[in-house]
């Protein structure tokens, strides 16, 4: 469970403060579809970094499955992150010297798994998406639909509860961003938590939790669509 | 991350960049080999001559006149009278110029000695025989070739009874001397020796260059060291004539081999620090060029550490690769080329340790202020980054 208790985050910005996020408080349960919707600009990302302690936030807190994860350090989140989330950008961030089959296992890397179980376990979710035949194929061979399902198992390969995207259709077009919906559906389908950062009204639909921002508040209290 | 995936990853991250991986080694690789070459070049030199002395013995005196002394056979004469003991006063003048034979020429050192000279142990004859005294008042105009002239102007062949033509002479050849192996300048192998009054009128000079005196034993060696010293100094004050023993002579050698290897490995270390400085500029560039990989691996839980090490050793390992062949180029070079070095390099295993430590630290020393820049990215920022 994801649960955020007036949480705010300022940037300094010349001599004023700049506040992305104000008091939101908001829970997002378990196996949960949800949307982070709102305009450009209005916190949408803040958060999603915020979920994923890739940001620090300036008050509040933020509990992860009953703990309080506020205070964590950067390390101590890449631990929680390898661990229990994946994530998947509107760029999608495969890096461009490995294949489709490194970049799939290298959360695994950073869990110390063997050479040949990263190799077994990352052919597996490709199979699932679809990508078997485009093992050894780089980033830059593939199609932008291709290189999202190639990081969505990466993004999946750990095994993660929580799975944070942010944009995930913003590069593609609609059919291929149809199709990008129904894996993440199908993913969601399989108990995970879901949280995607969309302006697609469409998408935030589809989901049975909307979280609606607007300059870095909450505009409906994020309750269950 | 275990260890052999960092490794992975840093052969990896050089793969994709092979000339650049390449030309960064080769920093290192010339400053390993230098250190190598050169330092085996200055042992080598040193050791030959060393050896050279040591074939005299240990009791053995040498007397040289400092420039502006004069000093001829009198004094010899003078030396044999303060040391009735000595078993042999053999002068030496040096001299240097052309050679030939009928169909090749070049030059050599030329040593004008007494028949003695073979007694001191110093030398080692190969076939005929040295100028006798006998022979010396028969025939002026001969002479005993080193090891290297044997085979530079005879291809080898015994060049016994051949005549050359020496310092505008023509001289009859007696004999030739076993190779000693080689020094710095004009070593045995390389010299002719010829009787010295012949050497002495040739040169229209009879002032001598050397006297060796051999002694009966080392502790004679040094009571006839202290002996002489006094007497000189007495005679032509204490910079008029050096007197020095067999030891002093290797520990002024031994000295100026500490001096060169010194020199030498300062040289060597200044290209290997070249060589750091070349990895660290490459390392900055491939850090700024993989912000978004240093991201990407953050946010999929990549530590700090983790970035840390991906990028120290990646440096370590262009640093290493490059320590290991630098090993094998400069050994290579010393056991396969020596004459490229005109002296007798000798390999030297701890140069060999120590340049191959010295570049591992120079990839962690250059290596780490790239790694660490790495691992203070913003892993938003580093996402985002558009290079």
């Amino acid at each position: 469970m994801i649960h955020l208790e007036h949480l705010s985050k300022a940037y300094p910005f010349g001599t004023q403060t700049l506040w992305a996020l104000r008091n939101i408080t908001v829970t997002i349960a378990p196996g949960t579809l949800a949307a982070v919707v709102g305009q450009s600009g209005s916190g949408k990302s803040t958060l999603l970094n915020i979920l994923g302690g890739l940001d620090r936030p300036t008050s509040g807190q933020y509990w992860l499955g009953g703990q309080d994860v506020s205070g964590f350090d950067a390390d101590t989140w890449a631990h929680v992150r390898n661990r229990t989330m994946g994530f998947v950008f509107q760029a999608f961030q495969l890096i461009p010297t490995l294949t489709a089959w490194d970049n799939v296992a290298l959360p695994l890397v950073y869990r110390a798994v063997p050479l040949a179980e990263r190799r077994a376990r990352a052919r597996e979710v490709l199979t699932m998406v679809g990508l078997d035949h485009r093992l050894s194929h780089h980033p830059a061979e593939l199609s932008g639909g291709q290189q999202q399902r190639v990081a969505i198992a990466r993004a999946l390969v750990g095994d993660p509860q929580v799975l944070l995207a942010d944009e995930p259709t913003g590069n593609l077009d609609t059919d291929t961003g149809t199709e990008i919906m129904r894996l993440l559906k199908h993913i969601h389908q399989t108990g995970r938590t879901v949280v995607i950062v969309t302006h697609s009204s469409e998408i935030a639909k589809e989901c049975n939790q909307v979280i609606s921002l607007r300059d870095g508040h909450m505009t409906d209290g994020g309750g269950s669509v | 991350m275990s260890w052999l995936d960092s490794i992975r990853l840093a052969v990896g991250g050089m793969w994709h960049n092979k000339l650049r991986a390449f030309l960064t080694t080769l920093g290192i690789i010339i400053g390993v080999g230098a250190v190598i070459v050169l330092v085996s070049i200055g042992q080598g030199a040193t050791h030959a001559v060393s050896a050279r002395i040591e074939t005299l013995g240990t009791n053995v005196v040498f007397v040289t006149p400092t420039a502006g002394t004069p000093f001829s056979e009198r004094q010899v004469a003078t030396i044999r009278a303060v040391i009735p003991f000595a078993v042999q006063v053999v002068p030496i003048v040096d001299a240097h110029g052309p050679i030939a034979t009928a169909v090749t020429s070049g030059s050599a050192a030329v040593v004008g000695t007494l028949p003695d000279y073979l007694k001191t142990g110093a030398l080692s004859l190969g076939t005929g025989q040295f100028f006798s005294v006998d022979g010396l008042s028969l025939d002026p105009r001969i002479a005993v070739v080193g090891a290297n002239l044997v085979q530079t102007l005879f291809s080898g062949r015994s060049p016994v009874g051949q005549s050359i033509l020496l310092l505008g002479q023509r001289f009859r050849i007696v004999g030739a001397l076993n190779p000693v192996g080689q020094g710095p300048g004009s070593s045995q192998d390389n010299t002719v020796f010829i009787p010295l009054t012949t050497a002495s009128t040739l040169m229209r000079t009879n002032q001598l260059s050397q006297v060796i005196i051999k002694t009966a034993s080392p502790n004679q060696a040094a009571l006839v060291a202290n002996l002489l010293t006094n007497f000189f100094t007495n005679r032509v004050g204490s910079n008029g004539v050096t007197v020095a023993s067999e030891d002093q002579v290797l520990q002024t050698l031994q000295a100026t081999r500490a001096t060169m290897t010194r020199l030498l490995t300062g040289t060597a270390a200044i290209a290997l620090v070249v060589g750091g400085i070349g990895i660290m500029n490459i390392m900055l560039v491939s850090v700024t060029e993989r912000t978004r990989e240093i991201g990407v691996r953050r946010a999929l839980g990549a530590t700090r550490e983790d970035i840390v090490l991906q990028f120290l050793l990646e440096a370590m390992t262009i640093s290493i690769i490059g320590g290991l062949v630098g090993i094998g180029v400069g050994a290579g070079m010393v056991l396969l080329a020596p004459d490229w070095f005109h002296t007798a390099a000798t390999l030297s295993p701890m140069a060999m340790v120590l340049a191959f430590v010295f570049s591992a630290a120079v990839g962690v020393v250059f290596g780490l202020y790239p790694a660490f820049q790495a691992s203070h990215k913003d892993p938003i920022h580093a996402l985002r980054y558009d290079g």
